[in-house]
C-alpha cells in the first residue's frame, strides 16, 4: 500500500513540528502549512490524501474554510480537524460540511494513527474497486460489442429472409421466376 | 447462516419468482443463503420454508418488501456504458425534439421517457443532466421522467438522491459532481433543479403498466437479464405497448432481443443500438 501525503496545517510551531515528526516516523509523506493562506496555495499545487488540520487560527481562513478550501478543490481529499475540547460542537458541524473525522486537544498519537490507517484503508478500498470497476466495464464493452454486431447481422439476415419469402409467394410470376428471384435475393447485395 | 435444503430451494425459487419475475438458478444455493439468511433470522425464522410461508401471510407485505430488497441487484452507475448516453445526447432526444415541437410555436413540446428498472436512480439521473445540459432552458419544453423499479429500498434512495463515495467515484466526472450535486456530510446530494425534473415510483414489470401511458423513450436496462426468455418475451410485448410508434426503446449494452421480440428492429447510431417498433 501507498503511503498516505498529509498535509498538516496549523500556527502552532511546536504542535506542527511534534505532528510532522511523529507522522514522518510513521512512514507518511507529511508537509506543514503555519496558516490558512499557505494551505490553500499548497493545495492548489498539489493533491494530499489527508488534510490535518487546526480549526482555530488567526486570519480569514480558519479550519473551516480550509475544509471547505479542500472539498472545493479536490473532493476525495480528507479532512481531519483538530480541536479543543470546548470547540466539539463547531467540530460535528463541519463534519456534517464533509469533514472525515475530528482529534480533541491535546492530541492522541496512537488515536491520531488509527484515524490515518482507517483513512488509508478506506482510499485503497476504493481504489480496487475503481479497479474491479474499471476491469468489468472493459469486459463489457467487448462483450457488447459483440453482442450488438450479431444483433446487427440477425436484423439484416431476417430482412433478407423475409424478402426471399416474399419473392417465393409471389403469386403473379411463374414458380421458375420466383425462384430465380430468390436466389437473386439471396445472392446479390 | 440458515443452510436451505433442495426442497426449500425449489419452493423459494418458485416464491420469488411469483414476487419478482426473478429467475434463481437452483444450482446456486449460497445466493439463496447469502441474501436471505439474515432476513430469516431477524424475522425469527429458523427455515426458508417458514420464511417463505411467514412472507406469503403477511398481508402488510413487509417481509415481501424485505425479501425483494434483499434478492434484487441493484447495480448501477451514473452514465453506465457512455454509449446510450450519447446516443441519448446526439440523436434521440434531438430527433424526439424534432418530432414532438408543435407547429404553432405557442405550445410546449411534450416528451416522456422512463427508466423501467431505475434502481437506485443514477441511469434517471443522467438522463436528466443530459437533458439540462443540451436544452439549458427547459421553459420551451414539457419533459416527464419517470423512475420505476420493484424495490421499495432503491426507490427511496432514488428519491433522496444521496449518493456515498463508492457511488459518485463511478461514472461522474468531477465537473458534472461540482455543479450538479452538492457535498451532504460525507455523500453527494443531486441538486434540486435536477431533482425537480424527475419522479420515481414502485412497480413491478411483471404486472401491466399500461396505466403509466405511453412513452417517447424508454429505457429498460439490466433487468431483463433476470427473467426467463418466456417472461422477456412478455415483458418486450408490453413495452411494445407502452413505447409511442416513433418512440425509441434502449436496452442494455449486453443484451439482445432476438428471439424474444420481434415487434423491435434494432439500429444502431455510433457506438450504441437503440430499438423502434417495426
Ligand atoms: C442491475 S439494476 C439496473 C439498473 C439500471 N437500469 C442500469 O442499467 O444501471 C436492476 C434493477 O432491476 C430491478 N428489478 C428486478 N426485478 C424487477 C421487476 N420485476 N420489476 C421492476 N424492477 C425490477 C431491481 O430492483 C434492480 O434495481
Amino acid at each position: 500500500m501507498e503511503s498516505l501525503t498529509i498535509l498538516v496545517v496549523d500556527d502552532d510551531p511546536v504542535i506542527r513540528r511534534l505532528l510532522q515528526q511523529r507522522l514522518k516516523n510513521e512512514h507518511y509523506s507529511v508537509m506543514v502549512a503555519n496558516d490558512g493562506y499557505q494551505a490553500e496555495r499548497l493545495l492548489k499545487k498539489q493533491h494530499f490524501d489527508v488534510v490535518l488540520t487546526d480549526l482555530v487560527m488567526p486570519g480569514d481562513i480558519g479550519g473551516i474554510e480550509v475544509l471547505e478550501i479542500t472539498k472545493e478543490l479536490s473532493p476525495d481529499t480528507e479532512v481531519v480537524l483538530i480541536t479543543a475540547h470546548s470547540s466539539v460542537d463547531t467540530a460535528v458541524a463541519a463534519m456534517k460540511k464533509g469533514a472525515a473525522d475530528y482529534l480533541e486537544k491535546p492530541i492522541n498519537f496512537d488515536e491520531l494513527f488509527l484515524r490515518m490507517d482507517k483513512i488509508a484503508n478506506l482510499k485503497s478500498i476504493l481504489k480496487s474497486a475503481k479497479d474491479i470497476g474499471q476491469a468489468m466495464s472493459i469486459t463489457e464493452a467487448e462483450a457488447a460489442s459483440t453482442i450488438q454486431n450479431l444483433e446487427m447481422t440477425v436484423a439484416k439476415l431476417q430482412t433478407r429472409l423475409d424478402e426471399v419469402e416474399t419473392a417465393l409467394r409471389d403469386r403473379t410470376k411463374a414458380e421458375d421466376e420466383r425462384i430465380a428471384n430468390a436466389i437473386d435475393i439471396l445472392t446479390g447485395e | 447462516m440458515i443452510k436451505i435444503s433442495p426442497d426449500e430451494l425449489k419452493v423459494v425459487a418458485q416464491y420469488i419468482h411469483d414476487i419478482s419475475g426473478i429467475h434463481l438458478d437452483q444450482s446456486k444455493s449460497y445466493l439463496f443463503e447469502t441474501r436471505l439468511s439474515s432476513i430469516a433470522e431477524a424475522s425469527g425464522c429458523s427455515s426458508y420454508r417458514e420464511l417463505q410461508q411467514k412472507a406469503k401471510q403477511d398481508p402488510a407485505k413487509k417481509l415481501e418488501r424485505a425479501i425483494i430488497d434483499a434478492i434484487t441487484t441493484n447495480e448501477t452507475l451514473f452514465f453506465r456504458d457512455k454509449g446510450p448516453f450519447e446516443l441519448l445526447q446526439h440523436k434521440l432526444l434531438p430527433e424526439m425534439i424534432d418530432a414532438r415541437t408543435p407547429k404553432s410555436g405557442m405550445m410546449k413540446t411534450n416528451i416522456r421517457i422512463w427508466s423501467a428498472a431505475a434502481s437506485t436512480g443514477q441511469e434517471l439521473y443522467s438522463i436528466a443532466i443530459i437533458i439540462k445540459e443540451l436544452l439549458r432552458d427547459l421553459s420551451k419544453y414539457n419533459i416527464s421522467l419517470l423512475g420505476t423499479d420493484i424495490s421499495d429500498a432503491a426507490i427511496a434512495q432514488a428519491s433522496y438522491g444521496k449518493y456515498n463515495k463508492f457511488e459518485i467515484e463511478r461514472g461522474l466526472d468531477r465537473a458534472v459532481l461540482q455543479k450538479y450535486f452538492s457535498l451532504f456530510g460525507d455523500s453527494w446530494k443531486i441538486k434540486d433543479e435536477i431533482r425537480s425534473m424527475v419522479n420515481f415510483r414502485k412497480l413491478n414489470l411483471m404486472q401491466p403498466f399500461t396505466a403509466l401511458g405511453k412513452f417517447d423513450i424508454i429505457f429498460c436496462r439490466n433487468v431483463a437479464i433476470y427473467f426467463t426468455l418466456q417472461d422477456r418475451t412478455k415483458l418486450f410485448n408490453k413495452i411494445a405497448d407502452s413505447l409511442a410508434d416513433d418512440g425509441y426503446l434502449v436496452i442494455g449494452s449486453t443484451e439482445s432481443l432476438t428471439g424474444v421480440c420481434s415487434r423491435f428492429v434494432p439500429k444502431r447510431h455510433l457506438r450504441a443500438i437503440f430499438y423502434q417498433k417495426s
